[in-house]
Formats: C-alpha cells, sequence, structure tokens
C-alpha cells in the first residue's frame, strides 16, 4: 500500500515553493522583466502572412521588416544590442494570428510584434499585444477600426486607412464621374468598414449609393457582380477587394471590357496584388502611401538597396508594403533608441507623436503618429494606370497627392479610446 | 424575366465549367472508390504545365525559347490543351501507383494519402513556378468582350463552357459508346467481376485515374484564366467538386453534370442578388439535397458506405 498521506512539513514546503514560483511566473502584469543583460538581444516577432489570401503580401511586407533589422544590425544594433527576429506564418487567419502572438509572447519571449496585412489578423494579434502590454506595429492592414474602435495602447498603426484612401477619392470622382455610385464589397471587417466611410463620405458630398454588393472573401467568380454593374449602370465602382480576390476581380472585369465605363475607384490597391498583371487590368483610380517612382530625394537610393538585398525576389522593385513594413519597423528601433531603453512604456511614449520629416519618409508631407489614435498620419497618393511606363515595373502613374490633415480619419478619434499608460503591463524587453 | 436572364445564362455557364472539374472526380470515385483530395492540385498542375508550354518555360531567353514566342498564341495553346492534360495524367498515374497499398482497405488511407499528395503538390508548384499570382494568356479571338442583347458579357466564358459542353459530350461518348468505357463502368459496379472476366484491375484503375487526372489538368486550363493561377488555386477547386458529387450522387456521371448545372445555377443567382450568400448557397443545396437523398440525386450505395 502507498503512503498517499501529505504530511504537514511537505505541504508548508510545497505551498512555500508555490508560493516562490508564482512571486516570478504568476500573473505577469507590471513585474516582468526578459532583459537581465544589457547586451542580451531584443527578439521581434514578425506575424506576416506567408499562407492565404494574403500571402504574397505577406511575403513583401516581411522583406521590408528584415531589411530594417539588418540595417540596424549593421549599424551595431539598437542600445548596443542585436536584434533577433522570429517569423511564424498567421496564415490570413485571425484565430491562428492570436495563437502566434501567444507563442510569440510567452514562449520566443519577443519583446515587440510587427507585422499584419488582414485587419482582422491585426485586431487578433493586437488584443493579445494589449494583454501583455507588448508593442505591436500593424504594418499594412487598412481598415478604419484599427486605428478607431478596436485601437490599443501597444498598437500602432502605418498604413493609410479606408476612410484616408476615401477621403482622397470621393469628392473628385462625384465631380467627375456624378453621383450615382455601386459598392462591391469584401464580406469582412476591411471591405465593410472602408465602405462604410466611403458612404458617409457619399453622404456628405451629394452622392448616393444605389447598390452594394457583398463579396465572400475567396470568391473566384465575379461576374454575377460584375452583371448587376452593367444593369444598374452606376456612374462610379467603389471596389473593397483585396488580396487574391483582387487579381481575379480585375482580369475577369478586363475580359469583359468593363475597365474604362464605368468608372472604378478602388480605395486602396496593394502592389503586390496587381504586380504583374497586365495593363488592361490596372483600371480604375486607387489610393496608395507609396510608389517606387516618386521624384524625391532617396527614393532611387531606397529602390536600389532592395535591389542588392533581394536580387531573387520576383517584385524587382519595392512597392507600399515592403515600403510599410520597413518604415515601420525602422522607426520602432528609432524610438527604442529615443527612449535609451526597451521599457515597452518608454517606447510608446516615444512612438506616440512622433514627428516623421517628409525627406526621412519619402513622402511630399510631414508625417505624424497620432497619440489618440496611434495611426501614422501620411501622404496619401492617388494612381492610376500608366499608360507610358518607363519600364516593365512602372506601372502606376501618380495623379495626386494629398496632405495627411486634408484626409484624417476624424471618426477614427472618436471611436478610439486607448487603454490607460497604468492598465497596460510594463516590461523591459 | 428581363432582368434574371443574364444571371441564368451566367449560372449555367458556370455550372458547365463546375462539371468539367466535378467529372474527373466522379469516375474516381466510381470506379477506385477513393476520394481524391489532390483532384485541385492536379488542377492546378495541369494549368501550370499549359504554362509552361505557352510561355516557353526554362527555354526562356534562350534562342528556341525566342524561336517559341514568336510562334501565335493560337498554336501554344492548343499545344497546351493537349500536353497540359496529359502531363497532369502522367502526375495522377504516379499517384494511383503510390495509392496501390491502400487498394482494398478502409477508404481513410485514401483519403489521408490523397490529402498529402495534395500538400506535396502544392509545395512543388511553390518550387517550381514560384508563389505569385501567374497569368495564363489565352488566343486573342477567344479573349475580350461580347454584346448579347443589352449586356456585355465575357467571350473567353463562352468558350471555356462551350469547351466543357463539348468535353463532357466525349466523356460520356466514350464510356456509353465503346468497350473500354463499358469496362470502366462495369469496373464501378462491380470490380471483383471484372476481374473474374479476365481484365487487369490494377490497369484499369491506373488507366482511370490517369483520365480522371487528365480531365481536372484540362478543367484547369480552361478555369484559370478565369480563377487566376497560384499554388493554392486547387484548394479552391476541391471544395465545390467535392460538394457537387455529393450532391449529383456519388460515382454518377449525369449526377456530376446535374448537380454542376445546379450549383452554378445558385451561385449565379445569390451572387448577383445576395451576394454575401453565393459561397453559402452551394451548401444550403448541398442540405437540402442530402436532406431529401441522402445518396444524392443519382446516387447509389458505394463500397464508401461500408
Amino acid at each position: 500500500m502507498s503512503d498517499s498521506r501529505i504530511t504537514r512539513r511537505r505541504l508548508l514546503t510545497t505551498a512555500a515553493a508555490g508560493g516562490a514560483v508564482s512571486v516570478f511566473a504568476g500573473p505577469w502584469k507590471h513585474n516582468r522583466v526578459w532583459a537581465q543583460a544589457t547586451d542580451k538581444p531584443i527578439r521581434i516577432g514578425i506575424t506576416s502572412d506567408a499562407s492565404g489570401q494574403y500571402a504574397n503580401s505577406g511575403a513583401s511586407d516581411r522583406r521590408g521588416m528584415m531589411m530594417a533589422i539588418d540595417e540596424a544590425n549593421e549599424r551595431g544594433g539598437v542600445l548596443g544590442r542585436q536584434i533577433e527576429y522570429i517569423h511564424i506564418d498567421t496564415e490570413t487567419t485571425p484565430a491562428t494570428g492570436s495563437r502566434v502572438a501567444e507563442r510569440m509572447i510567452t514562449r520566443e519571449e519577443c519583446g515587440f510584434l510587427v507585422g499584419a496585412v488582414h485587419s482582422g489578423v491585426a485586431n487578433a494579434i493586437s488584443q493579445v499585444a494589449q494583454k501583455y502590454g507588448v508593442v505591436y506595429l500593424n504594418t499594412n492592414s487598412s481598415s478604419p477600426t484599427e486605428s478607431g474602435q478596436n485601437c490599443h495602447r501597444v498598437k500602432f498603426v502605418w498604413d493609410g486607412n479606408g476612410t484616408n484612401f476615401a477621403k482622397a477619392a470621393v469628392k473628385n470622382a462625384i465631380d467627375t464621374f456624378g453621383p450615382k455610385w455601386m459598392l462591391l464589397t469584401n464580406d469582412y471587417v476591411w471591405g465593410h468598414d472602408t465602405a462604410k466611410a466611403t458612404k458617409a463620405l457619399l453622404a456628405e458630398y451629394g452622392g448616393e449609393v444605389s447598390e452594394e454588393i457583398l463579396i465572400p472573401q475567396g470568391t473566384r467568380d465575379f461576374s454575377s457582380a460584375l452583371l448587376r454593374v452593367q444593369q444598374q449602370k452606376p456612374g462610379v465602382v467603389s471596389a473593397a477587394i483585396g488580396g487574391d480576390d483582387q487579381k481575379a476581380f480585375r482580369q475577369q472585369v478586363a475580359q469583359l471590357g468593363m475597365g474604362n465605363s464605368p468608372a472604378w475607384i478602388n480605395s486602396q490597391q496593394d502592389w503586390p496584388d496587381v504586380y504583374g498583371l497586365p495593363l488592361e487590368n490596372l483600371f480604375g483610380v486607387f489610393g496608395t502611401t507609396w510608389y517606387y517612382k516618386l521624384d524625391l530625394p532617396g527614393v532611387a537610393e531606397f529602390v536600389k538597396k532592395y535591389q542588392e538585398r533581394y536580387p531573387d525576389t520576383q517584385m524587382r522593385v519595392p512597392g507600399n508594403v515592403f515600403y510599410n513594413g520597413y518604415m515601420a519597423t525602422r522607426e520602432l528601433l528609432a524610438a527604442v533608441e529615443r527612449a535609451g531603453s526597451a521599457n515597452n512604456i518608454a517606447v510608446i511614449k516615444a512612438l506616440e507623436d512622433h514627428k516623421m520629416p517628409a525627406a526621412e519618409r519619402m513622402q511630399h508631407h510631414d508625417a505624424w503618429i497620432d497619440a489618440n489614435t496611434h495611426q501614422v498620419q501620411q501622404t496619401i497618393y492617388l494612381a492610376s494606370a500608366n499608360g507610358k511606363p518607363s519600364e516593365d515595373d512602372d506601372m502606376f502613374e501618380i495623379v495626386a497627392n494629398a496632405a495627411p490633415d486634408v484626409v484624417m480619419d476624424k471618426g477614427a478619434a472618436a471611436a478610439c479610446a486607448l487603454e490607460s499608460y497604468e492598465d497596460t503591463p510594463s516590461f523591459d524587453a | 424575366m428581363t432582368y434574371l436572364l443574364p444571371h441564368i445564362l451566367n449560372g449555367l455557364t458556370l455550372g458547365l465549367l463546375f462539371a468539367l472539374i466535378a467529372l474527373g472526380f466522379t469516375l474516381i470515385v466510381g470506379v477506385m472508390e477513393v476520394i481524391n483530395l489532390a483532384h485541385g492540385s492536379l488542377f492546378a498542375l495541369g494549368a501550370y504545365f499549359a504554362l509552361t508550354v505557352i510561355g516557353g518555360g526554362w527555354f526562356s531567353g534562350t534562342e528556341f525559347g525566342v524561336w517559341w514566342h514568336g510562334l501565335p498564341i493560337e498554336h501554344r495553346y492548343v499545344l497546351a490543351l493537349i500536353l497540359g492534360p496529359v502531363l497532369a495524367a502522367g502526375a495522377g498515374m504516379l499517384l494511383e501507383l503510390c495509392l496501390r497499398p491502400t487498394h482494398g482497405k478502409a477508404p481513410l488511407y485514401g483519403l489521408l494519402l490523397t490529402f498529402g499528395a495534395a500538400l506535396v503538390i502544392e509545395e512543388i508548384i511553390r518550387l517550381g513556378w514560384g508563389t505569385g499570382e501567374q497569368n495564363l494568356e489565352v488566343p486573342e479571338v477567344i479573349n475580350g468582350p461580347v454584346l448579347i442583347g443589352g449586356f456585355i458579357y465575357s467571350k473567353y466564358k463562352f468558350f471555356a463552357a462551350g469547351f466543357s459542353a463539348a468535353s463532357i459530350l466525349c466523356v460520356w461518348l466514350f464510356l456509353e459508346r465503346t468497350p473500354y468505357g463499358a469496362i470502366i463502368k462495369a469496373g464501378a459496379h462491380d470490380s471483383e467481376m471484372v476481374r473474374a472476366l479476365g481484365y487487369d484491375l490494377s490497369r484499369l484503375r491506373l488507366l482511370v485515374f490517369g483520365f480522371g487526372a487528365s480531365l481536372s489538368g484540362l478543367a484547369g486550363i480552361v478555369m484559370v484564366p478565369i480563377w487566376g493561377l497560384r499554388p493554392h488555386v486547387g484548394i479552391d477547386v476541391v471544395i465545390p467538386a467535392f460538394l457537387i458529387i455529393v450532391i449529383g450522387g456519388i460515382g454518377s456521371f449525369w449526377g456530376a453534370v446535374v448537380a454542376a448545372l445546379m450549383v452554378g445555377l445558385a451561385v449565379g443567382i445569390t451572387g448577383a442578388y445576395a451576394g454575401a450568400w453565393a459561397t453559402m448557397s452551394m451548401y444550403i443545396l448541398l442540405i437540402l439535397v442530402i436532406g431529401l437523398r441522402s445518396r444524392g440525386l443519382f446516387g447509389r450505395k458505394s463500397a464508401l458506405e461500408n
């Protein structure tokens, strides 16, 4: 017969040991310290998609982050510490995004998270990041909710959002093509929020929505929706369709010869989504935050650096997704330098309200990080297909640029309630 | 009704394309009693082979490649329509050889093995052709818009639907009017009896698998100019194909065709009037049909039920 009784001494010993463990490992709030030695590398978790709808954009996003990290390491690191990174595929799936973030923080000891294209994934990651207080840079997702109702103290949003792009395009398009609009909306958070922003602007400027068709993610055949467009005869179709869906969609619009009529407004166009498509597939006007042919100082050098670092990449020039991934990571590391510490709260404060001169960002207007929403307020460009390309990659023509204060998303500020510093767990990465 | 007519036409066109995808799937299930989850990957493989044939592949940039590109696109496209399915058939036959140890065992073994094969083929595609979106060029004569009544439709879609209808007819004639077709049908009905009559069942299975794979590859070449070509395009295909063969009845030729037309109509019409329900309409149709007829529209008891 085994002796399973617990003696008083064992009970007391176990209780004491348990108490000691809980002091170190218990709820981490306010007491997590990872950087025991100053030469310990800073670990960054890259949360970009490598599979699913946004796999191509995820790869471009990742290349941008890695170039910024490599540059920092070549300079000797940040605060004398090397930067390490780990990448786990978030699979364009919010549930996977949560799991990846949890693992990166609790098992891989990442002090910072960077990356996202899909807004649902970004939202999922940011909830986990906020729980642990880990600073998270949402590089490329652009639903207005990311810096609005889903904003968090730890999250910083680097791309322009649906409202910014819509503000840059809607009024001008109503004036040019008339008030009757039709919306084709990808049936998930980014699509809905972009459509919502467009509808609000249409109401403001006297436009009307004759019909909105919801397009499920993963749709391959758009002909039903396109036949509806023909029947409705709108002046403008505003399409919020992203990722691989966008490619199939463009292909089918071009096949029907509908690229020139009606007018197409695509609130945003990520470079990896259209790279390599024939010119007739690049119909319409769309928003972007950067183009490799911007006539600004530093752009040519940046392109050259990309080409030297990624000689075998199918995309031969950096696009807007790469640019955002690069800029976000570079600014994160610069904020650690400015803070003089890898303490998360200090880094958050170094990022909030940070001004970024136009020359440093290779854009036309100075940018800043809004302290109330944590979204980068930046130049928004309107582009269309380039009828006279100077080389194969020169697919777009920038037709206008809008200053950040003109396209600012005021709704985001009204909807965003950042957690207080006190409610955000503090630690040193 | 005038408003509905273009959507009915569009649904039927879509249905014919779905039928071409589902046909190879249902043939393999009928004869092999294997749910081939690699069917979509063979679809993608056929399209990628066609891409190589049309584009010149590894010879691009060489003297031969330049000469090849000088050939009219019509010639290269027709050659791709022949070679793509042949190469996909080769890949399918290779897969069948790998499946042999699972013959006579529970269907789950075949299911798992073909699932693994789908993953392997997708990775091979990534390594061979890259991860990016590719554009399968088609001849100008079948490209662009066509005006019918008051609406514009895709000329290519008409071509694809017509091609699918012709292919379906050829397959039906082959199965119904040739001795080989009779053996395949007999094999699907009672394979042991076919063996007892002296036919080599292993060879029959190999050929049926190759034939089914070639149909899948052919569907790939026809469909990707509409759907776009990327390594995981096969995943987009397997789900409707599977739904169609279940709705039509596993192993039934006409079941697959009728079910594909029904699915096409459901997706086409809901896509126009309730876009968010377009994909869901396939599942609702499945629930309705299975609720009324558990073996599908034309289904009979199969070995998968044992």
